[in-house]
């Protein structure tokens, strides 16, 4: 019961078991995602959040894509650091990081997670998953194995498969129905800590 | 259907919408947005004015009106542009984003604001606006309930707590935790299934222990009955042996099938007589157990089902899964980041390649067709013919253990050549396992199936391998039964199903930790490229799958005659759980196929319910043909075990057996069959009628799409003739202006 009482308020762990898929326990204890946090960067994250900290401090990109253990081998992490982070940047603060486990935990619905998916593929931020975006990701993923024309011909493909209406990249809602019929997507799709 | 939100919103009382897409707001351009684009007229840039492209999340809870405290979607109007829209739930499975349409209710009560705020967790939006959403809801002044609702919402609340209690003291005492997080790490979702399975075979086991316990071996130590049964006399001087195989002292004992009696025991509470029906309780736990585990599997199997229907119907959209749902989250550690990369390049080079094998196979000539229809008949006549060999060669072993045995005995030979024969069976078994599988492998290369094909039928081929050496077993100890003068058969099947059980459990650990071990590490340490390949190993998923359900199935045929089977399987599931990690974490590397979980658990539910479809077969057969035998065990006497159930039903009252035989009657079943048949062509044909209408659908939503496009062109055709008509006006009004000035100077 001690590490309660020094970290957080009662009231902003009441807040976070409200507002994330975790209970107060597993954030504290099993998960100890304030422990992980400090480890990023131990000069910058205080051992106390009590009052404002959790929203003010930041965690730049450069050291969270290389310290947090769960994201170091992730292909997308800068993309996902960009996404939750509140300035868009990629900078992310103590809850940036409690959403991000929260929605790739083992608790979150579908729909949560396919929308932070398609955020999450969205690389250029116009709200549709275009060529280049598509570009992005194969290259992110394999690493520049792939020759631009093979690049090109499953590109082709994913459009062929997922575009409805015509207009050559996926919306959204053409996302969504191709997921919901990719039966990995769900266990693929979270960070188990 | 484009902007069909639009057509409803006006015959909706409340103002619902159900716009498709859950967390997308619809918003309207208003008359300010419609002018910035005269200046700038570009099909695309007005095609951003659409409403289905105006995506801003669902961002606050709508503050409450004043009027009336429900949340309710506003009455949409050109001119509010933050309106939220909100998906009605649906479904139970996943979390819906919903506000409940309070008709009845203005005020919201404890239980209302308490499930909107459960309902904040779902929505897609940063955590501080979460609080905010929160604190605006906890700040609005709420009733609370009264009388009957007051006591449901605490008994409810009460629940909530203790399940949310249960759950945690769960996961606390969940097995195996950190050991799956490694392999996870390491390998990926697709062999964590596998240890997951296994995980579950060994509760399953457990379950069946107990009862097994509770029932036929607990009464039967309470009771220490004087037992007159005959035994087989075999037995050896020497104690480990008689442990390894089961005789001596060990045939005697609790373990086997010979040392339960038939007696019913009766036993007084309170002066009242209770019996106990022993042999009816051995025949109903032997049922109930192989009930409870079809039921287990079914459930299970049906979890998987419902993602294998999506899957199989209509599309499987390959590439779009490859790339969103390939890489594996979970993974964080380097060098099997590396192989996933690899194994996710090889996954869709192979794509690309089976692409080019349909073309090649469109392009097959007759000759070729022809001449490959020819080695696949050929192959699988191989393949039948191996299966044949192999249940040929148990046979003889068999028989030639038998007689080699019997010889023995006459020549007062040494035990330990008495353990030799004994154990010649199961090392056949064995053997035929082992080696087999790689005939089986080289043969399909013949056949030129696509890779997944090839997976498969090898998977397939493999599981009727084990389960026709396990059939020939059987097959063989009832024959023998019958020929020679075993006084109790049934122990005798008991012992050789136990000798094959250790045998195999003895084979694993030989294999992994002296054979498969030092290969893994000479092929880490030594650098030759040859030496490599043949030391590296990857974790064949298929084959361990196989390893366990055998073990499973062997479980259940042997429970029966065997009963601390159960509790022995039991064991080594355990242990064999540390062993397969052994094998992963330590022998074998990533491999670079992907094994993907969904698909891997369908996998392993079915092999297990083919398995325990051939376990239940000859249990129901010898069940009901085959005579027990007459001097020991606890259906001595009787000429088959079903005959015990079948008395015991003779006894109940009369009207018990009225309905069950009318149940049986052709009065009954026949009608109840044609409804079964009537039903399930009925939802066949609701089926096919979707399916159309699926297609259907998507065409007309390509040619909205078309529509759309047509409409914005025209649009912006329209908009700059608009532009160039006001351009020359204010051109004509200049040179007049300048006319006017000229004229007027």
């Amino acid at each position: 019961m001690g590490n309660k009482l020094l970290t957080f308020t009662e009231q902003q762990l009441e807040n976070y078991q409200d507002c994330t898929f975790f209970t107060r326990k597993e954030i504290l204890r099993r998960l100890r995602v304030h422990k992980k946090f400090r480890e990023i960067r131990p000069d910058l994250v205080p051992k106390r959040m009590r009052q404002n900290e959790q929203v003010t401090i930041r965690v730049p990109l450069e050291d969270v894509v290389e310290k947090l253990p769960e994201l170091r081998e992730n292909p997308f992490k800068q993309r996902i650091c960009e996404v939750f982070s509140r300035d868009g940047k990629g900078n992310l603060s103590f809850e940036d990081i409690l959403d991000l486990l929260s929605v790739f935990s083992e608790q979150a619905p579908r729909d949560i997670k396919v929308y932070y998916a398609f955020k999450i593929y969205d690389f250029d931020n116009d709200r549709h998953i275009g060529t280049e975006d598509l570009d992005s990701a194969l290259v992110l993923l394999m690493r520049q194995e792939l020759s631009p024309e093979d690049r090109q011909q499953i590109i082709e493909k994913v459009i062929e498969e997922a575009d409805v209406d015509g207009d050559g990249k996926l919306s959204f809602m053409e996302f969504e129905h191709v997921i919901t019929r990719a039966p990995d997507f769900l266990s693929t799709f979270h960070i188990r800590i | 259907m484009s902007g069909g939100g639009n057509k409803k919103k006006p015959t909706k009382a409340q103002g619902w919408e159900e716009a498709g897409s859950e967390f997308y707001q619809e918003s309207y351009p208003t008359d300010g947005e419609f002018d910035a684009l005269q200046r700038d007229v570009n099909p695309k840039h007005l095609a951003t004015l659409l409403p289905s492209k105006q995506t801003r999340a669902a961002a606050t809870i709508r503050p409450r009106t004043n009027d009336n405290r429900t949340i309710r979607r506003q009455t949409s109007s050109r001119s509010r542009r933050d309106s939220t829209v909100h998906r009605r739930a649906s479904t139970a499975a996943d979390v819906q984003v919903s506000m409940l349409p309070d008709l009845s209710e203005n005020l919201s009560n404890e239980q209302t604001t308490w499930e909107e705020i459960m309902q904040i967790k779902a929505m897609p939006v940063p955590m501080s606006q979460k609080k905010e959403m929160k604190a605006k809801i906890l700040n609005e002044p709420n009733l609370r309930l009264q009388g009957y609702e007051q006591l449901n919402w605490k008994r409810r609340k009460i629940w909530r707590h203790f399940a949310s209690r249960l759950k945690e003291f769960n996961t606390k005492l969940e097995l195996w935790k950190n050991s799956l997080k490694r392999i996870e790490g390491h390998f990926g979702t697709g062999v964590v299934a596998y240890f997951i399975f296994l995980k579950y075979l060994l509760f399953l086991n457990l379950f069946i222990f107990l009862i097994i316990f509770l029932f036929i071996i607990l009464p039967t130590l309470l009771v220490n009955l004087n037992d007159d049964s005959e035994q087989n006399v075999t037995e050896t001087d020497n104690v480990v042996l008689d442990l390894i195989q089961g005789t001596g002292f060990m045939e005697r004992s609790i373990l086997f099938y010979g040392f339960y009696s038939n007696q019913t025991f009766n036993y007084t509470i309170n002066e009242t007589v209770m019996y106990y029906n022993f042999p009816l309780a051995y025949v109903c736990i032997a049922v109930l157990y192989f009930g409870v585990s079809l039921m287990s599997i079914v459930k299970s199997a049906a979890n998987g089902f419902k993602d294998r229907v999506i899957e199989g119907e209509g599309q499987f959209y390959q590439y779009c899964n490859l790339i969103f749902g390939g890489w594996d989250f979970c993974i964080h550690n380097e060098r099997s980041a590396g192989i996933k990369h690899k194994a996710i390049f090889n996954e869709i080079r192979a794509c690309l390649e089976i692409e080019r094998l349909v073309e090649m196979k469109q392009n097959r000539t007759k000759n070729e067709k022809t001449r490959l229809i020819i080695i696949r008949i050929i192959v699988n006549i191989i393949v039948l013919g191996t299966l044949a060999g192999c249940g040929c060669a148990i046979y003889y072993a068999l028989m030639f253990s038998k007689e080699k045995q019997k010889t023995a005995l006459e020549n007062n030979e040494a035990d330990f050549l008495l353990f030799i024969y004994g154990f010649i069976p199961s090392i056949t078994i064995v053997c035929s396992n082992v080696l087999v599988p790689f005939l089986l492998k080289y043969l399909v290369t013949f056949e030129k199936y696509n890779p997944t094909f090839v997976i498969r039928i090898t998977l397939m081929r493999t599981v009727l391998l084990r389960l026709a050496s396990i059939f020939t077993l059987y097959a063989s100890l009832v024959e023998i039964t019958e020929d020679d003068n075993i006084t109790c058969w049934e122990t005798f099947v008991g012992q050789q199903i136990y000798k094959l059980v250790l045998t195999d459990f003895a084979t694993h650990i030989l294999l992994t930790f002296f054979i498969n071990f030092p290969r893994a590490l000479v092929a880490r340490h030594v650098k030759n490229s040859f030496v490599r390949m043949v030391g590296e190993q990857s974790f064949d998923l298929p084959k361990h799958v196989l390893d366990v359900v055998y073990l499973q199935t062997l479980c259940w045929l042997g429970c029966f005659y065997a009963p601390l089977l159960s509790v022995m399987s039991f064991v080594i599931f355990f242990l064999l759980f540390y062993i397969k990690k052994f094998a992963c974490l330590v022998n074998s590397q990533p491999s670079s196929t992907i094994y993907r979980a969904s698909r891997s658990n369908s996998m392993f539910m079915i092999v297990l319910l083919i398995s325990f479809v051939a376990a239940v077969i000859p249990m129901a057969y010898s069940f009901s043909e085959v005579r027990p035998s007459p001097s020991c065990g606890p259906f001595r006497h009787l000429h088959s075990v079903w005959y015990e159930v079948e008395s015991t039903f003779y006894s109940t009252p009369n009207w018990v057996q009225d309905i069950i035989s009318f149940l049986t009657t052709a009065g009954f079943a026949v009608p109840v069959f044609l409804i079964l048949f009537l039903l399930l062509y009925y939802f066949k044909a609701v089926n096919s009628a979707n399916r159309q209408m699926v297609i259907v659908l998507k065409n007309q939503l390509v040619l909205e799409g078309h529509d759309k496009q047509f409409l914005l062109e025209r649009l912006s055709k329209f908009m700059k003739q608009q532009q160039e008509h006001q351009k020359r006006l204010r051109q004509i009004d200049v040179l007049q202006d300048g006319d006017t000035n000229i004229s007027s100077n």
